[in-house]
């Protein structure tokens, strides 16, 4: 009797601990098709990170993540390009080592395993080709592309990203990325392509890679657009971010460096840079706070024997300067291009996601979620990988709640956010 | 030359030890009857619920009760469309009095142990709040020597002294990723101490009648000397000293409550209590550390409580000499402002009802069983300190059982 008391007694406490609240969720008030997604983009579309494309990059990348908040509400499978995971460090990335005694990191190439060869292509010099996919495809992000290159039927010999993608090999492939993305039907697209369009001119110092026109830049989009609606798919575009927001141009400063050449020859006061005068010529001038220097910048260049970047006769290369002249540049035609995004996606009642507006806050506000302080400082800000212009796990999981919110807000959908602290920043040793 | 330094990655204030962690079950008697009891003279508990009772007690008094209690809460976040529960685990809260006096003479003494602040919650170390809160085990065991005197048949006072022992270990999540992508975590972990008093009058008027007034103290609490460990990588080990040592103090409030019983038949007795916690005096919640780092500082989290007023009622009735039915209920509300709602014990005005069952196993010993459930407003809220949104609901259930002897 004793015992079955005690075992009567467990038993009810066992069901009390059993009753849990419960809490509704908001329902829907429209409805979208989920069915097939697909993303359109370049390389923060396919999880491109740490200067490189590998598994684990590919498994945060945002179009991932946005899928798996769509599969709660009605989205089917997302199929991702991914390397294996014999080859899961792809093309190569760098991870994060250790800090230096003076407090800069110390980077460790991880080796590329998914190599099958290269090819010497005419202009291009020789490029890699990397191991091809041919599985069912829904991310279609091809680190590299500009919008400029998605009506060129050659683009799939000289991106060996976009390359391993198709069915040919290079240099026999004729099919434009419009015309890959657009093959198999699809209810639903995100659409981020753009970038390169300004950033490649912008990561090279203004040295190369000329910023695609305006005007062309609006055609393209325009055809881009009606192409990804012609059979009556919802979607969502994002703009393009303001290039300097990003620490790739915020991490190594003319201060920083100047502070550093001064430790050991105080009487130094001015640093020399290649810059942009405005009628498009370049000629040497001391650098301002103005002028912005790139990551990769390796400042073991700077020296008092050679006089580089101290002496006005052998200033800092303008592939390393993105002067202030080439950020008027580049901020004025990443204004048109958005203006462009805008206006198309407003036209087709496409949802946006400003990601200006959104890295322009974070440079200057920073960002606090559930207890995260996030900010676009490089490694510590938590939200860009190791090579100061993709995205961390936490930054892509960010941008995909981003995307969510631009696309119930626009559609009345009921996709679940991602939860953010789930994905980590950048891996520190 | 890439001068990349993590000064002021982190600086992140402890958020423990929040809100609504005043626990409420100081005898099964009271707890089955809605917590009233301030007004009445049931049995020992009265050396918490009011000192200046004891005096008036029949009998003497050795007697203990303990209220396992099933904390459950949900979480929604903002948003999201998956719900997150905390882990099961049952708090202990416990209670323990004795009371002596000599048979006739106009005084008593008594002796309580219990607990009436304490919180245990594990939300795990995946949850959306992990960055806020993983789990919290926090303890504060009153010891209250009590004396009591009866000034005449009609009134009697009574007054004790308290000390409390604390503990808190409490764990959270730091956001930096270590080389396998898994966060850091930092625990504190500590003993504390405080002391307070309390006193109180009890006023029967007629057969009819009673009514009680106790006050208890605001009882500071410091916890010197605490460990706190931080677990992060390799690169941010000089960020975070550790082991490391923690210093906090909290005031727990003073609660001033009213009581009156009255007794329509010899059966029944009706009771309702008012009860005003002066949480007010929670501020600010610091944590100092042995050692600092431009990462790891001294904190000061704000709090900013309002004082909260419990209202209760219940009754009893004597089914026939041996068995004894109640039954209560009431409503309370939360301290806590909007905007400081955490998930140490996600706060929100809450109601409750309460159920008791009270038998005698021999002539000298009292079984008294309780059964309480309560449920906690659903609330919507974003944290101002972590940004922490969503919806917190939670419901407590808590059985109780207690062996009262008395001679």
């Amino acid at each position: 009797m004793k015992n079955f008391k005690y075992i009567f007694i467990l038993g009810v406490f066992g069901f009390l601990g059993a009753c849990k609240p419960t809490i509704t969720a908001p329902t829907a008030t429209g409805s979208v098709d989920f069915t097939r997604y697909i993303a359109v983009g370049n390389s923060l579309t396919a999880g491109y990170a740490d200067g490189g494309l590998y598994l684990t990059g590919q498994l945060n990348s945002y179009p991932s993540i946005i899928a798996k908040q769509m599969a709660t509400v009605g989205g089917g499978s997302f199929a991702q390009p991914l390397f294996t995971t014999d080859q899961a460090s792809g093309t190569g990335y760098q991870t994060l080592t250790g800090f230096s005694s003076t407090g800069s990191p110390v980077l460790t190439p991880v080796v590329a395993t998914a190599v099958r060869g290269s090819i010497p292509l005419p202009g291009l010099g020789t490029i890699p080709l990397f191991t091809k996919y041919s599985g069912a495809l829904e991310n279609y992000g091809v680190p590299g592309i500009k919008l400029n290159d998605i009506l060129n039927p050659a683009y799939g010999n000289g991106n060996p990203y976009y390359e391993r993608l198709l069915p040919g090999a290079s240099p026999t492939n004729t099919t434009p990325y419009l015309d890959f993305v657009t093959a198999k039907s699809f209810t639903f697209f995100t659409n981020w392509l753009g970038n390169n369009d300004a950033l490649s001119y912008a990561t090279s110092g203004g040295a190369s890679n000329d910023l695609t026109d305006k005007a062309a830049f609006a055609t393209t989009y325009n055809t881009l657009i009606t192409r990804l609606t012609a059979t009556g798919a919802k979607g969502a575009c994002a703009t393009i971010p303001d290039v300097t927001t990003i620490p790739y141009f915020n991490t190594v400063t003319i201060g920083a460096i100047l502070a550093g050449v001064q430790k050991v020859a105080p009487t130094i006061t001015a640093l020399y840079i290649s810059a942009r005068n405005t009628d498009g010529t370049y000629s040497t001038r001391a650098a301002t706070t103005a002028d912005l220097i790139v990551l990769t910048f390796p400042t073991s260049k700077i020296s008092a024997t050679t006089g580089y970047g101290l002496d006005p006769r052998n200033p800092i290369e303008t592939q390393y300067v993105l002067d202030a002249n080439e950020v008027a540049l580049v901020k004025d035609y990443v204004s048109a291009y958005n203006t462009t995004i805008k206006a198309t996606a407003a036209a087709k009642g496409l949802a946006v996601f400003d990601s200006f507006n959104f890295l322009t806050n974070l440079k200057n506000n920073g960002l606090l979620i559930n207890g995260i302080g996030l900010n676009s400082n490089y490694i510590s800000g938590g939200i860009f990988s190791l090579d100061g212009v993709h995205l961390t796990p936490r930054g892509y999981a960010i941008v995909a709640n981003q995307f969510i919110i631009a696309i119930n807000s626009q559609y009345g959908s009921n996709i679940p956010l991602a939860n953010v602290s789930a994905y980590n920043g950048v891996l520190l040793p | 030359m890439r001068r990349i330094l993590f000064i002021g990655m982190m600086l992140f204030p402890f958020l423990a030890m929040a809100q609504g962690f005043q626990v409420n079950l100081h005898g099964q008697k009271q707890i089955g009857m809605g917590h009233t009891g301030t007004g009445l003279l049931q049995d020992g508990a009265s050396v918490l619920f009011n000192p200046g009772a004891v005096a008036m007690l029949p009998e003497n008094y050795v007697q203990g009760g303990i209220s396992p209690l099933f904390f459950n809460s949900a979480f929604l976040a903002a948003g999201a469309n998956q719900q997150e529960n905390n882990k099961n685990q049952v708090a202990t809260p416990f209670n323990v009095y004795a009371v002596w006096g000599p048979k006739n003479a106009p005084w008593k003494v008594g002796l309580g142990v219990y607990t009436p602040f304490g919180g245990l919650t594990d939300w795990g170390t995946s949850w959306t709040g992990k960055y806020s809160l993983e789990s919290l085990n926090l303890k504060a065991i009153y010891f209250q020597p009590t004396i009591s005197y009866k000034l005449s048949n009609i009134v009697s006072i009574g007054a004790g002294f308290v000390y409390n022992h604390a503990s808190v270990d409490l764990t959270r999540g730091i956001p930096v990723s270590s080389s396998t992508a898994s966060s850091g975590q930092a625990e504190l972990k500590g003993n504390g101490k405080g002391y307070g008093f309390n006193a109180g009058i009890f006023v029967k008027p007629s057969q009819k009648v009673s009514l009680g007034l106790t006050y208890r103290s605001k009882v500071n609490t410091t916890i010197d000397g605490g460990t706190a460990t931080f677990a992060v990588p390799n690169a941010l080990a000089a960020n975070f000293p550790s082991p490391n040592t923690f210093s906090s103090s909290i005031p727990l409030p003073s609660t001033t409550s009213l009581g009156i019983g009255y007794y329509p038949t010899n059966k029944w007795t009706v009771a309702l209590d008012l009860e005003y916690v002066n949480w007010d005096v929670y501020k600010s919640l610091d944590f100092n550390y042995g050692q600092t780092t431009a990462t790891l500082q001294n904190t000061h989290s704000p709090r900013n409580y309002k004082n909260a007023y419990d209202f209760r009622g219940g009754a009893e009735y004597k089914a026939c000499t041996n068995v004894a039915l109640r039954f209560g209920g009431g409503y309370a509300t939360t301290p806590v402002q909007d905007g400081y709602v955490t998930p140490e014990a996600p706060d929100a005005n809450r109601i409750y009802g309460t159920l008791g069952f009270g038998y005698k196993l021999a002539k000298k010993l009292d079984l008294d069983v309780s059964l309480e459930f309560e449920h906690l407003m659903s609330r919507t809220q974003t944290n101002i300190e972590t940004n922490l949104a969503g919806t917190f609901k939670t419901d407590v259930t808590i059985p109780g059982v207690a062996l009262v002897y008395h001679w």
